[in-house]
């Protein structure tokens, strides 16, 4: 009975097509750690001008860039060559600070991202003021407070000042409180990727062009086209309760 | 209508909540409540009970069950920070 329910269990969390997917990446790293199997969803999320929070709470938050040599970055929990290369590629981390105290940061690519998980950069639309966001966290002592939405309400009026009005980002699929977030601050899944990786072989299958590609070394990357699929004004994130404009 | 009342009636009718409720079932570690709409509780708190909040009072101690959050309540409206209540 418990090995039965332990079977159903992702059918029940994720549905019958993400579901199965899970369990056999699950088996996968069981049997070697040169194995995944990995299930993104790309997000696009409409920036907005709107307020998440009412000024009174937002102005308890600085929003400041962390750049290369700021001591912060020692605090934040990725490895240090995986930073290193993210300043590489011209990244930008947008720190949110309460009191001078470092709460959460959000990385940001323009124009692409290379993923460091997969051999795949992520190409922004040309034509479209975007961004990529990637490797949003919030200090543990701050996820049930300001954090999430104060961080997205600094990044906002951060990207709405540069014009920008869409930021991607690539999710799990199964990392369901992360998507159940991004989707109520109105994104949208606008392609799906799918990628097997077998020692130092990656396939990988997309919705989005150029659909296929396998890779046998490092340097070989799929290079994802992202689009936007939305321009409707439904797709306006809806600020908090007691949000005033002004 | 009791402080709990209210607060119970945002979590079955806002949030879609329809399990068991009691004064101190933790709403976040429950995943009641989640990292978006904990703020949307706290504005709630502040708009309904007529008591103003602060950043600093928007922590998982003060937020995560109904106990906390009426002791929140009281303490604000003992100190007097309180504004005017929107009715029901």
């Amino acid at each position: 009975m418990g090995m039965l329910k332990k079977l159903l269990n992702p059918f029940k969390e994720f549905g019958f097509f993400a579901g199965p997917i899970y369990g056999l990446d699950r088996v996968f790293q069981r049997l070697s750690p040169h194995l995944r199997l990995y299930f993104y969803e790309m997000l696009a999320q409409p920036i907005s001008e709107e307020p998440l929070l009412p000024s009174r709470l937002s102005g308890a938050l600085e929003m400041r860039e962390i750049r290369l040599g700021d001591p912060e970055i020692a605090r934040m929990p990725a490895r240090p060559d995986i930073k290193q290369s993210r300043f590489r590629q011209n990244a930008v981390c947008l720190g949110a600070f309460q009191k001078n105290r470092l709460i959460g940061y959000i990385w940001l690519c323009f124009h692409q991202y290379e993923e460091d998980e997969v051999r795949c950069t992520f190409v922004l639309p040309q034509g479209t003021p975007a961004v990529f966001d990637f490797d949003l966290y919030i200090f543990p002592e701050y996820r049930m407070g300001l954090g999430f939405v104060g961080l997205w309400n600094g990044a906002n009026q951060w990207l709405v000042g540069r014009g920008i009005q869409v930021s991607f980002s690539r999710l799990t699929r199964f990392n369901l409180a992360s998507r159940q977030a991004h989707l109520r601050l109105g994104a949208q899944c606008v392609g799906r990727v799918f990628v097997l990786q077998l020692w130092s072989v990656e396939l990988m299958v997309a919705t989005l062009s150029p659909y296929l590609h396998i890779s046998f070394r490092k340097q070989d990357r799929m290079r994802l086209k992202l689009r936007p699929t939305f321009s409707s004004p439904e797709n306006r994130v809806r600020p908090l309760v007691g949000v005033q404009a002004g | 209508m009791t402080d709990l009342q209210i607060l119970n009636d945002y979590i079955r009718g806002e949030i879609g909540y329809q399990g068991e409720l009691y004064p101190d079932l933790d709403l976040l570690e429950k995943q009641i409540l989640d990292s978006f709409n904990v703020v949307q509780w706290a504005m709630f708190i502040q708009d309904r009970f007529g008591v103003q909040l602060e950043a600093e009072d928007l922590v998982r101690d003060n937020l995560c069950s109904f106990s906390r959050v009426i002791a929140l309540i009281d303490v604000k409206r003992a100190l007097g920070l309180t504004g005017q209540p929107q009715p029901n």
